[in-house]
């Protein structure tokens, strides 16, 4: 499991630095002239989280997919937004729990990035409202009890299903996207994220929120990342003010 | 842009010290027992060499961990959370001598509901005990003279003391 995550992180290392250099190799080539008027190609991209994918199959404990994408508004400002399922499982010293549900994502990116000529990468930042409708079961659990010596300890696998949870948050994000091959790019990015509604179960809490990821003991923060691929389906051509 | 990406595998590889379960966490509560004068209820009197042990389903004796004999007015059992009855012989003067015990046994039966709380990610589950029924069994040399159990009950926590007998 340890290995997993390692390996998680280190992936997602390569793949930054692969991406980088291509964002360097840009910065490096285009040393063309400036008397033509710039075009910017608009369109829809859609895309995958590859980390998703990896850890589906890397990680017994996490199964996901997500289907993510954005529009092109103006120069500066796509809408962007995902859909999504996860399913999660978590293990501590004296309970396993499996959280399983699909989420949705929606908001804004705005590119921060000035492009060369002829080129279409970001770095962006980005909005998101995010939803999450999803099932939480209590697998098993040992009763804590530092006393337990006496009697032994009392432990069961009986399952406790708690279902219909909803929750809502605030994502803040930043990342990139480099254009790697005509219209196929590849992204990271990470987020920052605000619980600000959640039902939560009876006896028990949410521990991982499809879509939000884990939740932490500390309050209503989490964090999350993504490494994309997608891919921009062409529409129309617009020259920049 | 290369701060930029520090920061974010700094955030990615935070800690999770929230999946270790703290020694300050309330763990599932023993029961509490505290001794009072039968001629002055307001009052509690030492049980001289008071010692305690279990005794479980099959009338085997059950040593409780960190039980000594001791003077002394509170006694701290754990119930049993696989069962909702626990049993216990107390002894006043108790003496091992020998391999040979001497004193005088008394046996307190409790039965209680169980419930289990939920305590938090790193931990899990506790039991909080909801005593239904004390008794003192009959023999012919009782050290106890009465009771009372309806004093904190359900058992939440280990402050609070959960049963009187008075002798």
């Amino acid at each position: 499991m340890k290995m997993m995550s390692i390996s998680k992180y280190f992936i997602s290392l390569i793949l930054i630095l692969v991406s980088g250099i291509y964002l360097q190799a840009q910065e490096e080539n285009t040393q063309e002239t400036d008397s033509i008027v710039v075009i910017h190609q608009y369109g829809l991209r859609l895309g995958t989280d590859l980390s998703k994918l990896a850890r589906t199959f890397l990680e017994t404990d996490y199964s996901g997919f997500e289907i993510n994408g954005d529009y092109r508004l103006t120069e500066l400002i796509f809408i962007a937004g995902a859909l999504g399922s996860e399913e999660r499982t978590i293990e501590t010293d004296y309970l396993n729990s499996t959280a399983t549900g699909s989420y949705f994502k929606g908001g804004f990116d705005i590119n921060l990035y000035d492009n060369w000529a002829g080129m279409e990468n970001l770095i962006y930042s980005g909005v998101r409202f995010g939803f999450s409708n999803f099932n939480q079961t209590l697998n098993s659990y040992t009763i804590y009890d530092v006393n337990s010596l006496t009697w032994g300890p009392k432990s069961s696998t009986e399952s406790e299903k708690f279902s219909g949870l909803t929750a809502g948050w605030i994502e803040v994000l930043l990342g990139f996207k480099a254009e790697v091959l005509n219209n196929l790019f590849l992204g990271f990015n990470v987020q920052i994220k605000r619980r600000i509604f959640e039902t939560e179960p009876e006896n028990f809490e949410n521990l991982y929120i499809p879509g939000f990821g884990r939740t932490f003991d500390s309050g209503v923060f989490g964090v999350g990342f993504g490494y994309n691929i997608s891919y921009l389906i062409p529409l129309y051509k617009k020259a920049k003010k | 842009m290369k701060k930029c990406f520090l920061l974010l595998i700094l955030i990615i590889c935070s800690c999770e010290k929230d999946d270790v379960c703290s020694e300050n966490a309330p763990t599932t509560p023993r029961l509490v027992i505290e001794f009072y004068d039968i001629t002055a209820p307001e009052k509690t009197k030492i049980v001289p060499g008071l010692k305690a042990f279990g005794i479980d389903e099959t009338n085997e004796i059950v040593e409780i961990i960190n039980e000594t004999v001791l003077n002394r007015t509170i006694l701290t059992l754990p119930l049993n959370v696989n069962n909702t009855q626990s049993k216990f012989k107390l002894y006043e003067r108790y003496k091992l001598e020998d391999g040979v015990e001497s004193g005088n046994p008394d046996i307190i039966t409790i039965t209680y509901d169980i419930e289990k709380v939920y305590v938090s990610r790193a931990c899990g589950y506790s039991i909080n005990f909801d005593i239904n029924t004390f008794k003192i069994s009959e023999d012919s040399e009782l050290w106890m003279d009465n009771y009372d159990f309806t004093l904190n009950n359900p058992i939440t926590n280990e402050n609070d003391v959960h049963i009187k007998i008075f002798h």
